[in-house]
C-alpha cells in the first residue's frame, strides 16, 4: 500500500513536470524549420509524392539505415539466445480443414498486397517497413494453420543477409557516382523518370530501397515467429 | 582523397555484418578470422580519418545523401570523434583476437555480427551529428548489448540482460520524449543548428527536455541511479565483450552526455542540469567504490571500479570549464587503455582456469606469470599512482574540479579513490603471495595484446605531453560550440 501510493505521488509529481514542460511547446502553432523546406521541395528533389517516405528514405535515409539495423539485431539476437542444437516445432492440435484451407488461399492474397504496398512506397501510405510486416504476417498464418510448417530457414537468412548488403551498396554507388553517400543517384544524376512524377516508375531509389526493406522485414520478423516457435527436443 | 570516404566507417561494419550469414557454412574458424579481417580494416580507415583530421586541423562533414545540414543527416567528425572512432576499431581489433579463444558457445556466426553492430553502434554515437540520429545509433548500441550480455545462455546473463533491457527501454523512451520535446520547441534536430537556436528556447522546455535526454543517456553511461544493470551484465556477458562495454560503449554515452549539454549551453536553465550531473557524477564514484570493495569476484570488482571511474569521468565532464572538458577527455582515453587490459587479463584467467572468483586468483603469478604481471600494471595504474597514465588524468580532474568551486566533491571523490587502492592491493597481493596451483601455458596473441597495453600505459605515464594536446585538441571540440557551429555548413533553412 506504501509502496503504490508513493509510485503514485512520484508518477504524479513526473507527469507535472513533463506537462509544464509540454506546456512550452503550444499546440497547432507553426513551428516549422525544416518541415516547411521538405513539403517545398519534396516533388523535384527526390521524385516522391509521399513527403513521409521522401524523408525516410532520402532525405533522413541515415536514420531508416540504422532502423533497418535494430531489427536486423532483434532478429539475430533472438537466434542467438534460443540456439539449440537441434529444434523442432511440437505443436500438437491441428487447425480445422477450414482454417487451413483459408490460410492456404489467404497466403498469396497476403505476401501479394504486402508487395503492393512496399512498391508504392512513394506514392501511397506506407512503405517497406508495413509491407514487410504484411509478409511476415502471411507467414504466421501458416505457422499458426499447420502444426508442421517450417520456412525455409537457411534461404530466409541469405536472403536478409543479401538484402542488408543490396541497401548499403546501393548507398555505396551513391558515393561512388554522386561523392555522398546514400546519394539518390537515380534521380539526381541519371534523372531518370523526372517527367513521370506521380506515376509508378518515378522516385529515384526509393521503390528500389523500399523493395528491398519490405524483402528484409519480411524474412526477418518471420524469422522471429519462426525462432520462437520452435522447442528444443532431445533424442 | 575525398572527406566523404569517411562514411566507410558506417557502411563498412554493416555491409560486414550482414554478410556474415552468407559464410556461416565455413566453419567456426572461418568467421573468427573474418571478424579479425573485418575490425582490421575498420582500424586501417579510423587511422587514416583520424590522421585526416588531426593533420589539416578541419573535421570531416560527411553529409549523407548529399542533403546539406539540417535537411539532411551529418556526421561530424572533429578531433574527438576522429580520436575515439579510432580507439573503438583497435580496441575491437584486439578483442577480435581474444574471442577466437574466449567464445566458444554457439552459434558464433551470430556474435559476428553482433560484435560488428556493437562497434558501429559506438562508432555511429560518437560520430553523428544529428539529435535522432543520435538516438538511432544508441538503439543500434544498447540492443547489441541487450543481447550480447544474455550471449552465454546461462541463468544469470538471463538476468543481468532482463535489468538492463528494462532500464534501457526506459532509459530510451526518456530520451526520445527529451527529443520531441526539443524538436517541438525549435523545429530542427541538427546539433550545430540547435546550438545556434538554443537562447531562444522556453526555460521550461529546453530544462525538462534536456533533463529527459541526459536521464535517458544516463543509462548507457551507468550514472549513479541508473547503473544497477551494469555489474551484473559486466560479470555475465563474454569477455571480450564487456571489454567492449568498459573501453567504448559506456565513452559513447558519456561523450553524448557531454555533448549535448555544451551543444545547448544557452539554454536557460542550462546550469541547473549541469549540477544534476555533477551530483549523479560524485555519487556514482562513491557508490561504486564501497561497492567494489566487497566483492569476492573479480571481474564484478572492476566492473565496479570501471562504474566509478566513469563517475568521475561524467564529474569531470560537467564542470563546464575548458580544462574539466580536457582532463575528462584525458581520463576517457587512459581508462579505455587501463580497463581493456584489466577485463583483458581477468577475462583470460576466467578462460584458463575456469571462473573470476578471487581463489582463481591466488598464486597467478607463479602459475601464468605474463598475464599475472600485466594485470599488476593495470592494476596500480587505476589506482592512480604516478608514473601511470591514469595519476596524470586524475590530477587534472580533481584540480579542474577545485577550480570550478567544486570542493565538496572533489573531496568525496578522493576518499573514495582511497578505497580503490584497498581492493586493488588486494588482489595484488593474493596475485604474489599467495601460494597456488600449477603452471599454465599462457596464450601468444593474448599476451602481446596486454603487453602492448600495458606499454602504452607506461609510456603515457611517464611522456604525458603528447596525448595530452591531442587531448586538448579533442576537448575543444566539444567545448568550443561556436567553433563546432561554424564547422558545419548549415543552409539556412528559416532563418
Amino acid at each position: 500500500m506504501l509502496k503504490r501510493s508513493l509510485a503514485i505521488i512520484t508518477l504524479l509529481i513526473v507527469g507535472y513536470w513533463l506537462a509544464q514542460g509540454l506546456a512550452g511547446v503550444p499546440f497547432g502553432e507553426d513551428k516549422m524549420l525544416v518541415g516547411h523546406y521538405y513539403l517545398q521541395h519534396v516533388k523535384e528533389q527526390t521524385g516522391a509524392v509521399n513527403a513521409v517516405t521522401a524523408i525516410v528514405v532520402n532525405y533522413r535515409g541515415f536514420d531508416t539505415l540504422g532502423e533497418v539495423t535494430v531489427l536486423f539485431i532483434a532478429s539475430t539476437g533472438v537466434a542467438a539466445l534460443l540456439w539449440r542444437k537441434k529444434r523442432e516445432r511440437t505443436a500438437k492440435v491441428e487447425g480445422s480443414v477450414v482454417l487451413t484451407t483459408g490460410a492456404e488461399l489467404l497466403f498469396p492474397f497476403i505476401v501479394m498486397f504486402g508487395a503492393y504496398i512496399f512498391i508504392h512506397g512513394h506514392l501511397t501510405p506506407g512503405g517497406g517497413f508495413p509491407g514487410g510486416a504484411t509478409i511476415a504476417t502471411a507467414f504466421l498464418l501458416l505457422y499458426m494453420a499447420f502444426t508442421i510448417y517450417e520456412i525455409p530457414h537457411k534461404a530466409f537468412e541469405k536472403v536478409e543477409g543479401l538484402a542488408g548488403m543490396s541497401y548499403v551498396l546501393v548507398g555505396l554507388i551513391g558515393l561512388a557516382i554522386g561523392g555522398y553517400f546514400l546519394f539518390d543517384w537515380i534521380w539526381q544524376t541519371w534523372h531518370w523518370g523526372t517527367d513521370n512524377i506521380g506515376r509508378l516508375f518515378s522516385g529515384g531509389f526509393i521503390p528500389i530501397i523500399y523493395t528491398i526493406i519490405g524483402i528484409k522485414v519480411g524474412t526477418e520478423l518471420s524469422g522471429i515467429v519462426d525462432n520462437m516457435l520452435k522447442e528444443e527436443v532431445r533424442e | 582523397m575525398n572527406g566523404q570516404y569517411a562514411s566507410l566507417l558506417i557502411a563498412l561494419p554493416l555491409i560486414s555484418a550482414f554478410f556474415v550469414p552468407l559464410i556461416k557454412g565455413l566453419g567456426r574458424k572461418a568467421v573468427m578470422g573474418y571478424l579479425v579481417l573485418i575490425t582490421a580494416l575498420q582500424t586501417a580507415i579510423a587511422g587514416w580519418v583520424a590522421n585526416e583530421v588531426y593533420s589539416t586541423g578541419k573535421p570531416i562533414i560527411v553529409m549523407a545523401g548529399g542533403w546539406k545540414p539540417p535537411v539532411g543527416i551529418n556526421l561530424y567528425i572533429g578531433h574527438f570523434a576522429a580520436l575515439f572512432v579510432f580507439i573503438i576499431a583497435v580496441i575491437s581489433f584486439f578483442m577480435a583476437f581474444f574471442s577466437f579463444r574466449a567464445v566458444t558457445v554457439e552459434p558464433v556466426d551470430k556474435y559476428a555480427m553482433l560484435f560488428l553492430l556493437l562497434m558501429l553502434g559506438a562508432t555511429g554515437m560518437i560520430a553523428t551529428g544529428d539529435l535522432f540520429n543520435l538516438f538511432v545509433f544508441m538503439e543500434i548500441t544498447s540492443i547489441t548489448a541487450y543481447a550480447l550480455t544474455a550471449y552465454n545462455k546461462t541463468g544469470e546473463a538471463a538476468e543481468a540482460s532482463m535489468k538492463y533491457i528494462v532500464l534501457g527501454g526506459i532509459g530510451s523512451s526518456f530520451f526520445l520524449i527529451g527529443v520531441a520535446l526539443i524538436y517541438g520547441a525549435t523545429g530542427t534536430l541538427n546539433m550545430a543548428h540547435l546550438a545556434q537556436l538554443a537562447g531562444a528556447i522556453d526555460p521550461t522546455v529546453a530544462q525538462v527536455g534536456l533533463a529527459l535526454i541526459i536521464f535517458g543517456l544516463a543509462v548507457e553511461a551507468e550514472l549513479f541511479p541508473l547503473n544497477a544493470w551494469a555489474p551484473d551484465a559486466y560479470q555475465a556477458a563474454p569477455h571480450p565483450i564487456t571489454v567492449m562495454f568498459s573501453a567504448f560503449v559506456v565513452k559513447a554515452g558519456l561523450y553524448a552526455i557531454a555533448r549535448l549539454l555544451y551543444i545547448l549551453q544557452n539554454a536557460n536553465g542550462w546550469s541547473g542540469v549541469l549540477k544534476l550531473v555533477i551530483i549523479m557524477a560524485t555519487l556514482t564514484v562513491v557508490v561504486a567504490e564501497f561497492s567494489a570493495l566487497r566483492q569476492k569476484d573479480v571481474k564484478r570488482m572492476i566492473a565496479y571500479s570501471s562504474i566509478s571511474q566513469v563517475g568521475m569521468i561524467a564529474f569531470a565532464l560537467a564542470l563546464g570549464t575548458q580544462a574539466g572538458v580536457d582532463a575528462g577527455v584525458f581520463h576517457m582515453v587512459n581508462h579505455a587503455i587501463v580497463k581493456a587490459l584489466l577485463f583483458l587479463t581477468v577475462g583470460y584467467v576466467g578462460v584458463a582456469l575456469g571462473g573470476t572468483t578471487i581463489e582463481n586468483f591466488q598464486g597467478l603469478g607463479k602459475r601464468m606469470p605474463l598475464t599475472a604481471l600485466t594485470l599488476t600494471i593495470g592494476s596500480l595504474a587505476a589506482v592512480g599512482i604516478p608514473l601511470f597514465n591514469i595519476f596524470w588524468s586524475k590530477v587534472r580532474i580533481l584540480l579542474a574540479g577545485v577550480e570550478a568551486g567544486y570542493s565538496w566533491s572533489v573531496a568525496l571523490i578522493l576518499g573514495a579513490s582511497v578505497v580503490e587502492a584497498v581492493y586493488y592491493l588486494r588482489l595484488i597481493h593474493t596475485i604474489w603471495f599467495v601460494e597456488g596451483g600449477e603452471r599454465v601455458r599462457e596464450n601468444f596473441a593474448i599476451g602481446v595484446i596486454a603487453i602492448f597495453l600495458a606499454a602504452l600505459i607506461i609510456v603515457i605515464g611517464v611522456y604525458p605531453n603528447d596525448v595530452w594536446t591531442i587531448v586538448q585538441k579533442a576537448g575543444q571540440d566539444i567545448f568550443n560550440v561556436a567553433n563546432y557551429i561554424k564547422n558545419v555548413p548549415l543552409m539556412g533553412v528559416g532563418a
